[in-house]
C-alpha cells in the first residue's frame, strides 16, 4: 500500500520553480532521500508533503487521503497530516526544559500526566539523555539537542517521520554515530521515512531509496546501489560517489555488430554494452563515465600512465595518474601508496562503465571497455 | 604601558574614558552637590546660611514638606501612569504591526514598514499639535479643532487635554520603536519553532501562547522598559497637551523649577528620573541574562511559510494603511491648513491667507513678525538647526565608530566595559536635566574651558554627548558583526591603523555606521527639551523658536515651522536611506 503519493507537484516562488511536476510514490516502511545540491527543491518538497509549505499545482496523498488538491482546493493543515517532523537546527524551544519540550505534542494530544511522564522517560532513556531532563537547550551540546529533538518528534509515535538535514550540525564523528542510530530507529520503529540532505554518502548509506533532485526535476529514483551503478544521466553519475567518477569526452562509431569504439583525442576504447546493443550516430559526442574503484593498477595493464599524486588515508590510496594529459582517479585498496611520478600502468576491469550521450546527457548503455 | 599605548584601542578607551568621565559623571556629581547647596535666592529661607553653605533644605520641601505633593509626588504619579500607558499603546499597536509584517501574508508590506516609522522619525510634539489641531475645544484653547469645526461638535476636555491625549500620542511616537525592536526578533526568531509546534498539533492560540509569546518576552519586556524612560523624559508632549490644564508630569515641572523659582528642585527631580533610569537598564540587563532566554541556535529561518490572513487579508491591510495614514499624513496636512488660516479656529474659505508664509507683516497681527519665509530671525533659527545637527552628527558619529571599535576589539575587559556602560549612559539621563546640567557646569569659566554660556559650543556639546549612545550602540553592532580576522589580514600585510579603518573597516560596515550619524542628526534637528534652556536669542533654532510662538499663541507660526522640520527631517533621511541604505532602525538595534 503506497504511503505518500506526489502527483504533478509544482512549486513557484514567483518566477523561479523550485519543484517542477514531480510525481513520486513512497512506500510504507521505505527509508527515502532526497538527494541534491543547494537549491534543489528537496526541502521545499520535503515542507510541501508535511503541509507547511503550499505546492502551486499538484495533489498529494498520504495514506490514500488527499491531504493537497490544487484543483479540488483542498488543503488540510500540517497538525492534521499525523506526520512528524525533525528539523536541521532542531528547533528546540529554548524557554521549555528538555522533559517540557517532549512532553508538549504529548499534552496537545490530551494525554493524562502519569502515561505522558512514563512516556517521556522511556524516551529520554532510548535516546540516553535520561539526566539533562531539567536542563534547558542552550545548556546541551549539539549532540545531545539533537538527541532531544529525535525524542520530540518520536513522542507522539508518528508513522511518517520527516527528516531535514538533521545531522548537517553535527560534526563528523558524532554524524557517523547518529547515522547508525538512525537506521537502527527506522527499524524499530516501523515507520516510513523521508529524509533530506545533499551529502551522498548519507543517501547512499542510510536510504532504502534515493530520489534525486537538479533544478527542482526529478533526474533518478531508485535503490542507492542502482543509482550508483546505473545512472540515469551524467548528474545522477556525477553527483554519487566519492571520490568522483572519471569522465572522458569522447566520440563514437559503432564496430564489429555491437561495440562502440571511443576516440577521446589521446586515448582510445572499444566499449562493449552489457546492457543491450545500442546504435549511435557516426562519430557522436559522448561521455565516459568510469568510477574510480573501476581502474586497477597493475602490470598486466596495457594503458602507460604517471602517478600524478596519491591520497592515502590508510583503508585506501585514492591515486591520480597522467595518462596523456589526462588525469584519472582511481582507489587502489588498502594501505598502499605510490611514488608521485612513478611510472604503472593500467586496467579497466569492470562491466559497470556508463556511457552518456554529450547533448542530452542520458544514459545510453554500460559495458566492459577493451 | 609603553606598549600598552602602542595599541590604538587602548588610547581610544583611555581617552574616551577620560573625557567621558568629565562630560558625565562630574556633571552627575555637580548637581548631586547642589542640590546640598544654599543659592543666594533661598539665603531668606534657610536661616542663618550663607551662599554655598551645605544644607538639606531643598530635599526636605521636596519630598517632605506640606508642599511636596504639588511639587513632587503628583507630577510623579503623573509621569509613572503616562509612561505605562505609552507602553501599553507603543508595545501593543508597534508590536501587532511587527507581528503582522513579519509573520502573516498582510499587503502593502513594504509601504507599511517606511510609513509607520514616520511617527518616530518626526518631532515627538507634532502629533501633539496635531491633536490639538484636530480635537482642541474652545472651553480651555480659545478657538476649536478642525473637529468641532467640521461636525459641530465640541470635543470633551479629558479627550483634548491632560493623560487621555499625552498617553495615545506619546504612545503613536514610540510604536515604530517598539515595531522595529519586536520586529528584529520576530524576523529573527526561527519560524521552524512555531512550525515544529504545530506539526505536534497545538492550535494557532496555543501557538501564540505557549511558543511566540514566551520566546519574545524578553524582547518585549526590554522594549517596554526602553519606552517607560524615553517616555518618561519626554518633555514636549505634555508640555503641549498637559500644560494648559495643569496636568504637570515631572519633566514640565522640572522646566517651570529650573526657569525660575528653584534649580535645587529641578535638579532634584533630575537625579530622581537618572536614578529610576538606571535602575530600568539594570533589570533589562537582568532579564537579558537569564538562561531560558533567546538564544540564537543556528540554522536558516528563511523558510517562513506566512500565516494566511484568508478574508482578513484586504479589510486588515486596509485598515492599517489608512490608520498608518491617518497617524502620518494627516498631521502635516492639519499643519498646512492652519498655516494659512486667518483667524484660528474658522475655516471658512475667505479666512484662508498666506500672510503667515509670505506676508511682509502686519503691525496688528503677532507684532508686525513677517512670514515665515522672508522672516530673517527664521532662516537664522533654521541655519542654527542645520549647522548644529550636522556639528552634533559629525562629532557623535565619528566618536562612536572609534568607541564601537576599541570596546569591541578589548570586549571583556574592564576599561571596555567601563566606556561602554558610559557611553550608554547619557540615554538615561532625560533631556531637560542633561541641560539644566550643562548650563550650570560650563557657566562659568572651568580650568581651560571657557565660560560656554549662550555660545553656540555648548549646544553643540550637550548634542554630541546625548546622542554619543546611539552612535556607539550603533557602532558596536557594526562591529560585532566584523570578524576580527579581516582587520588582522591588513595588519599582516603592514598596513597602519588609519588606513585599516579607512579602507577596509569603514566600507565594510558603511550603512551601520552611517546611520550612526543619521540618528542624531535627526534627532537633534527635532530636539527642544535638551536645547530649550542653553539658547540665547543669537543661538536660537527652529523647534525652541516653534515653543515661543506656541507659547505666545501665534499657532500659524508654530504649525508653518513644524511642517518646515518635518518635510526636513523625514526628507533628509529618506535621502539618506536611498542613497546610502543606513536606517534609523539599524540605529536602534533593529534588523
Amino acid at each position: 500500500m503506497p504511503e505518500i503519493r506526489l502527483k504533478n507537484l509544482t512549486k513557484r516562488f514567483g518566477k523561479t520553480i523550485a519543484v517542477d511536476n514531480l510525481d513520486l510514490v513512497i512506500q510504507e516502511g521505505e527509508f527515502v532521500t532526497l538527494l541534491g545540491p543547494s537549491g534543489c527543491g528537496k526541502t521545499t518538497t520535503l515542507r510541501m508533503i508535511a503541509g507547511l509549505e503550499t505546492p502551486s499545482e499538484g495533489e498529494i496523498y498520504i495514506d490514500e487521503t488527499c491531504v493537497f488538491s490544487s484543483e479540488e482546493g483542498i488543503d488540510i493543515s500540517p497538525d492534521k497530516r499525523n506526520v512528524g517532523f525533525l528539523f536541521q537546527n532542531y528547533a528546540l524551544w529554548p524557554h521549555m526544559t528538555v522533559y517540557k519540550n517532549i512532553s508538549f505534542g504529548l499534552e496537545n494530544l490530551k494525554w493524562d500526566k502519569k502515561k505522558i511522564k512514563i512516556r517521556v522517560e522511556e524516551l529520554l532513556n532510548m535516546l540516553r539523555i535520561a539526566e539533562y531532563g531539567d536542563r534547558y537547550p542552550s545548556e546541551l551540546s549539539g549532540g545531545q539537542q539533537q538527541r532531544v529533538a529525535i525524542a520530540r518528534t518520536l513522542a507522539t509515535g508518528p508513522k511518517i517521520l520527516f527528516m531535514d538535514e538533521p545531522l548537517s550540525n553535527l560534526d563528523a564523528k558524532l554524524r557517523m554515530e547518529m547515522r547508525t542510530e538512525l537506521k537502527r530507529l527506522h527499524m524499530e520503529t516501523d515507520s516510513t521515512f523521508v529524509y533530506v540532505t545533499h551529502d551522498q554518502l548519507e543517501a547512499m548509506t542510510l536510504s532504502t531509496k534515493i530520489c534525486l533532485l537538479d533544478e527542482g526535476l526529478l533526474q533518478q529514483f531508485a535503490p542507492p546501489l542502482d543509482i550508483y551503478h546505473n545512472p540515469s544521466n551524467h548528474f545522477v553519475a556525477d553527483f554519487v560517489g566519492s571520490p568522483n567518477i572519471n569522465i572522458l569526452e569522447a566520440r563514437g562509431n559503432n564496430v564489429n555488430l555491437d561495440e562502440i569504439k571511443l576516440d577521446s583525442g589521446s586515448l582510445e576504447f572499444l566499449f562493449a554494452p552489457t546492457t543491450s546493443s545500442v546504435n549511435i550516430r557516426s562519430n557522436q559526442k559522448l561521455l565516459l563515465g568510469i568510477r574510480p574503484e573501476d581502474i586497477e593498477i597493475t602490470d598486466k595493464g596495457d594503458i602507460q600512465g604517471k602517478v600524478y599524486s596519491t591520497l592515502p588515508s590508510g583503508m585506501e590510496t585514492i591515486v591520480k595518474i597522467d595518462v596523456n594529459n589526462i588525469i584519472l582517479t582511481c582507489v587502489v585498496f588498502g594501505g598502499v601508496d605510490f611514488e608521485m611520478g612513478t611510472n604503472v600502468k593500467i586496467a579497466f576491469k569492470s562491466e559497470n562503465n556508463v556511457l552518456f550521450d554529450r547533448v542530452s546527457k542520458l544514459n545510453i548503455a554500460s559495458g566492459r571497455l577493451m | 604601558m609603553k606598549a600598552f599605548l602602542k595599541k590604538p584601542q587602548n588610547v581610544i578607551l583611555l581617552s574616551l574614558a577620560f573625557i567621558l568621565v568629565y562630560l558625565t559623571v562630574v556633571p552627575m556629581i555637580t548637581i548631586i552637590l547642589d542640590t546640598f547647596t544654599v543659592h543666594q535666592s533661598e539665603l531668606m529661607r534657610v536661616k542663618g546660611s550663607k551662599v554655598g553653605d551645605l544644607t538639606l533644605y531643598h530635599w526636605g520641601k521636596v519630598l517632605f514638606s506640606s508642599s511636596s505633593k504639588k511639587i513632587f509626588y503628583e507630577p510623579f504619579l503623573n509621569t509613572l501612569i503616562v509612561s505605562l500607558g505609552t507602553c501599553f499603546v507603543a508595545i501593543g499597536l508597534g508590536g501587532l504591526v511587527a507581528w503582522l509584517v513579519t509573520r502573516t501574508n498582510i499587503r502593502f508590506k513594504g509601504i507599511i514598514s517606511t510609513l509607520f516609522i514616520f511617527p518616530y522619525i518626526m518631532p515627538s510634539w507634532t502629533l501633539a499639535m496635531a491633536w490639538l489641531n484636530f480635537f482642541k475645544n474652545s472651553r480651555v484653547g480659545g478657538a476649536p479643532g478642525i473637529f468641532t469645526a467640521l461636525f459641530g461638535i465640541e470635543t470633551a476636555d479629558w479627550f483634548a487635554y491632560g493623560p487621555f491625549p499625552i498617553i495615545v500620542v506619546l504612545g503613536l511616537h514610540y510604536a515604530p520603536f517598539a515595531y522595529i525592536l519586536i520586529g528584529g526578533i520576530l524576523r529573527n526568531m526561527d519560524a521552524n519553532l512555531e512550525e515544529a509546534a504545530l506539526i505536534l498539533k497545538a492550535s494557532r492560540g496555543k501557538i501564540m501562547r505557549k511558543i511566540t509569546i514566551p520566546i519574545v518576552l524578553p524582547a518585549i519586556l526590554s522594549t517596554f522598559l526602553l519606552v517607560f524612560s524615553s517616555a518618561m523624559s519626554a518633555f514636549a508632549v505634555p508640555a503641549f497637551l498637559g500644560t494648559s490644564v495643569r496636568y504637570q508630569v515631572l519633566t514640565t515641572q522640572m522646566f517651570r523649577t529650573l526657569n525660575g523659582l528653584n534649580p535645587g528642585y529641578g535638579y532634584i527631580m533630575a537625579l530622581l528620573m537618572i536614578g529610576i533610569g538606571i535602575l530600568i537598564l539594570g533589570v533589562n540587563q537582568k532579564i537579558i541574562g537569564t538562561r531560558k532566554s533567546f538564544t540564537t541556535i543556528t540554522g536558516k529561518s528563511s523558510n517562513i511559510a506566512y500565516i494566511n490572513l484568508r478574508n482578513f487579508k484586504i479589510p486588515i491591510s486596509v485598515a492599517l494603511i489608512v490608520f498608518i495614514g491617518m497617524v502620518c499624513i494627516l498631521p502635516l496636512v492639519t499643519f498646512a491648513i492652519e498655516s494659512f488660516i486667518m483667524e484660528p479656529g474658522n475655516y471658512s474659505w475667505s479666512n484662508f491667507t498666506t500672510l503667515f508664509w509670505v506676508g511682509e507683516g502686519n503691525p496688528q497681527i503677532a507684532n508686525g513678525e513677517p512670514g515665515i519665509l522672508r522672516n530673517p530671525t527664521i532662516f537664522n533659527g533654521l541655519w542654527n538647526s542645520i549647522r548644529l545637527s550636522i556639528s552634533v552628527a559629525f562629532i557623535a558619529g565619528s566618536v562612536g565608530i572609534l568607541a564601537g571599535y576599541a570596546i569591541v576589539k578589548k570586549k571583556g575587559t574592564r576599561l571596555s566595559t567601563m566606556v561602554n556602560n558610559l557611553a550608554f549612559f547619557p540615554y538615561l539621563m532625560p533631556s531637560m536635566a542633561f541641560g539644566a546640567i550643562y548650563l550650570s557646569m560650563f557657566a562659568i569659566k572651568r580650568g581651560f574651558i571657557p565660560s560656554l554660556y549662550g555660545s553656540f559650543a555648548l549646544l553643540v556639546l550637550v548634542g554630541a554627548v546625548k546622542y554619543l549612545p546611539f552612535a556607539s550602540r550603533a557602532s558596536v553592532g557594526a562591529m560585532h558583526q566584523l570578524s576580527n580576522e579581516i582587520e588582522e589580514a591588513g595588519t599582516i600585510q603592514g598596513i597602519g591603523w588609519t588606513k585599516r579603518m579607512l579602507r577596509i573597516i569603514i566600507p565594510i560596515q558603511k550603512s551601520s555606521f552611517i546611520s550612526g550619524y543619521l540618528l542624531p542628526f535627526i534627532s537633534s534637528m527635532r530636539e527642544l527639551s535638551l536645547f530649550i534652556l542653553l539658547v540665547t536669542p543669537s543661538t536660537r533654532i527652529l523647534t525652541t523658536m516653534l515653543f515661543q510662538y506656541n507659547e505666545k499663541g501665534w499657532s500659524q507660526y508654530a504649525n508653518a515651522i513644524n511642517l518646515l522640520i518635518v518635510l526636513f527631517v523625514v526628507g533628509s533621511s529618506l535621502i539618506v536611506n536611498r542613497v546610502t541604505g543606513a536606517s534609523i532602525d539599524k540605529g536602534i538595534g533593529g534588523h
